[in-house]
């Protein structure tokens, strides 16, 4: 008998194509979505080569000091490369500004430099603060000059007039040149917060699978549909018929996670980290979340068969509302804000197991996930279990 | 008013879905839409820094922190290292900086000690890398020749203090005008998801098998059949419309009252009825209700990501941006980009934005062939 029901129970279920559609395919099309929208983001936060342009006029080519500066931060051979720079009148430099061409344009007029920009923003920051570099380079050197040229008056071995300028210029130039700043960068490398993006879609799968495990469920119910009518009256134990439903559409629902977690690793190249049996683990334990789910949401409540589907995608959808699906930082808020309501919403359970076993090398937190979402069953088959055992209809 | 009865009755049944997307435009919207002042000088970006301070708070330490202090956000966060990562992890902190202890002492030895990083490795990080180098190299020069710490402390904050001249030459409201665009640009979801889901939805309830014989032998004209659900469906997707313009005017605030705002409620509306007949194409080639719901999802969702609804068309990969060309959603979105960035308005300007009307219009008139060539086929057919 029981083989009998699941195999089924297994048909049934896959033949069912909206099932089907919203528990296979919607994850991986909303995947793809996702790469096609996110995966430029984080790339277009990095710094990139900021096009400015410089008036040329005779007073910037006699200043020297802005002359060199400029000339190494938009070397092309050179890593630490700024800008793009143009040199032009400052006809062109407005007319290239109008037309958002240029970030903005630098001007010398007295031997004081000025920024022109059109809207405040973080390149012009950049603008502004490297403009800002080179003046006070400039003050320093000076300041440093006046000072190394009175030491050297003083000792008495020159005198105003076989003063070796140069060589003091170039002591001094050297000097704040090679600076050394001792800064050393100790963030993790995997920090690409879009991938919470993937992980809240594979919270999404496991906890659309409660719709499979409810739809199994509904099957075998006296007041949910002539077949359940026809299952408790049939002479075998309801357990068996029940629970081989059940493991049918946990099979079904790990088929489906199984398709989607290769599509997300071998197309969409979303990185879980490198612990492959933890993160099996977290899929199938996540899995059992959402069934245990559907079918606490199947059992408890005595409506149709629709209006339980609508219950559990519209528990999933705020579970992974909360979770950061629609906005990476709501997950962030909530975890500083009210850490209660993700430590009770399986979606953030699984998503926050994913992240820890992405950004942390430690366990503890991946374990507490686990954990919880075990609880979390336990507690949804309970409460299906005794709403589900001696079940007795006067009528239907 | 047979048909228009029926309209409202069906719609009075999918009120909640409807509700569901106008509460997410709303939520979004004002999410992401907080007011500021319109300020025409310029504002200098402030990168959010943590500094994690393991010295004492004195002389020079204290300098580099109220140096740091000054030109940023000083974000406030739990000092355990898991709160601070995850900080980090979410762009809670662009910057922590790790003071080490001992560090005056040492840099006042001359020894340059090593200070420790975290960062995100965006612009706001590289910005405030630039700051602290800065602030280093500066002291460090000066360590070399100055040996009172005051005077040095002195010394390093003359230097910094120099400010350059900047000036700015827009006079748009860039701020309240992002604030805009962004609105429109998610409403392309809200009017798309809730224009095709009504609209399919009331389509199929009319061509359901029994109601579409008992309507075709009643003594009702076929043409003031379809003429009463084109005008009910449109009435529906007009008064959809007027309700987002109107929360715009409450979200947005008085850039709407401006010619841009006119310019953004005009393209809005053209893309409403755009979206009109997309829902009639699609109401059109499916039947079965219960694969509304997912198709409304695939076409609101996928339009929406591909054309910088949800994610701004410059984040967005060129492939991506290409294959947008061919939905109407893209011409929308990008005509609000345009008005964001419109400095004066005046007919030379708003070309490029006519034009995109033009393609949009252009896209309704192919749907609404399609429209005509597949119910003709599958009237052939019935």
């Amino acid at each position: 008998m029981f083989i009998h029901n699941f195999k089924y129970a297994l048909k049934t279920l896959f033949r069912d194509k909206m099932l089907i559609f919203w528990t296979f395919a919607f994850p991986i099309i909303l995947g793809t979505f996702f790469n096609m929208a996110f995966s430029n983001i984080e790339n277009s936060e990095k710094l990139e080569i900021i096009d400015i342009a410089i008036v040329d006029n005779d007073e910037f080519q006699n200043n020297e000091l802005y002359k060199e500066a400029l000339k190494t931060l938009s070397d092309e051979g050179n890593a630490d490369r700024l800008f793009n720079t143009r040199y032009v009148t400052e006809e062109e430099a407005k007319q290239l500004l109008e037309k958002n061409e240029i970030t903005g344009y630098m001007i010398l007029e007295e031997d004081t430099p000025k920024v022109v920009v059109t809207t405040s923003g973080i390149n012009e920051t950049i603008l502004k603060y490297v403009v800002e570099e080179i003046t006070t380079n400039g003050q320093i050197v000076e300041s440093l000059m006046d000072k190394e040229i009175n030491k050297e008056l003083s000792s008495g071995n020159y005198n105003l007039y076989n003063l070796d300028y140069k060589k003091i210029y170039e002591n001094v130039l050297e000097k704040t040149q090679n600076q050394e700043v001792r800064i050393t960068n100790i963030s993790n490398n995997n920090l690409s917060y879009t991938m919470i993006e993937f992980y809240t879609l594979i919270a999404m799968a496991c906890l659309y699978g409660g719709i499979l495990g409810m739809v199994a469920i509904n099957k075998n119910l006296a007041n949910m549909s002539s077949n359940g009518k026809r299952v408790s009256v049939a002479p075998t134990t309801k357990g068996k018929v029940i629970f081989s439903s059940i493991l049918a559409s946990y099979i079904t629902q790990l088929v489906g996670l199984t398709l989607l977690f290769i599509y997300t690793i071998f197309v969409l190249k979303v990185d879980y980290g490198t612990n492959l049996p933890l993160i099996i683990l977290l899929g199938i334990v996540g899995s059992l979340a959402g069934l245990s789910m559907g079918l606490a949401i199947g059992t408890i409540l005595k409506t149709n068969e629709n209006v339980k589907t609508g219950i559990v995608i519209a528990v999933t959808m705020l579970g992974c509302f909360l979770s950061g699906m629609m906005g990476i930082t709501m997950k962030y808020i909530i975890d500083t804000n009210a850490p209660i309501i993700n430590k009770i919403n399986p979606a953030s359970m699984i998503t926050d197991g994913f992240y820890s076993l992405y950004y942390y090398d430690t366990l503890d937190r991946y374990y507490f996930n686990i954990i919880s979402l075990l609880i979390f069953s336990i507690i949804m088959i309970l409460i299906s279990y005794t709403s589900l055992r001696r079940q007795k209809f006067e009528n239907l | 008013m047979t048909v228009f009865k029926t309209f409202l009755k069906v719609l009075n049944k999918s009120k909640l879905p409807i509700i569901l997307y106008t509460v997410i435009l709303v939520f979004f919207g004002a999410f992401n839409i907080q007011t500021s002042e319109n300020s025409t000088s310029f504002v200098a970006s402030k990168p959010d820094i943590l500094i994690i301070n393991k010295d004492k708070e004195e002389g020079i330490t204290k300098n580099l922190i109220d140096y740091i202090k000054e030109n940023s956000n000083i974000k406030d966060i739990e000092s355990n290292e898991e709160a601070i990562n995850d900080a980090l992890f979410y762009r809670d902190v662009n910057y922590i900086i790790y003071i080490p202890e001992n560090y005056r002492e040492e840099f006042l030895k001359g020894e340059n000690p090593e200070i420790e990083i975290k960062s995100t490795g965006d612009y706001q990080a590289s910005l405030a890398e630039m700051m602290l180098e800065r602030y280093i190299k500066i002291a460090n020069i000066y360590e070399g020749n100055i040996e009172n710490e005051e005077e040095l402390i002195n010394k390093i904050n003359e230097t910094l203090s120099k400010q350059t001249e900047i000036e700015i030459t827009s006079k748009l409201d860039t701020d309240n005008l992002t604030k805009a665009s962004f609105f429109f640009n998610f409403a392309n979801y809200s009017i798309l998801a809730g224009c095709v889901y009504v609209i399919c939805l009331i389509l199929s309830s009319f061509k359901e098998e029994k109601i579409s014989k008992r309507t075709i032998i009643s003594s009702m004209n076929y043409k003031k059949h379809n003429f009463e659900l084109l005008v009910s469906n449109s009435l529906f997707a007009i008064i959809l419309w007027i309700f987002y313009v109107i929360l715009s005017f409450i979200l947005v605030g008085d850039i709407m009252f401006t010619t841009h705002g006119l310019i953004y409620i005009l393209n809005s509306f053209i893309f409403t009825i755009c979206a009109v007949t997309i829902a009639f194409l699609i109401g059109n080639l499916v039947s079965n209700k219960n694969a509304i719901n997912g198709i409304v999802n695939v076409v609101a969702l996928g339009s929406s990501f591909l054309c910088g609804s949800f994610v701004p068309l410059e984040w967005l990969p060129d492939t991506v941006i290409k294959i947008a060309h061919i939905l109407p959603s893209y011409y929308y979105i990008s005509s609000n980009e345009m008005i964001a960035k419109l400095e004066i308005v005046n007919f030379e300007t708003i070309i490029p934005i006519l034009k995109n009307m033009g393609i949009i219009l252009i896209f309704m008139m192919v749907f609404i062939i399609a429209t005509n060539i597949i119910s003709r086929y599958n009237r052939k057919i019935g």
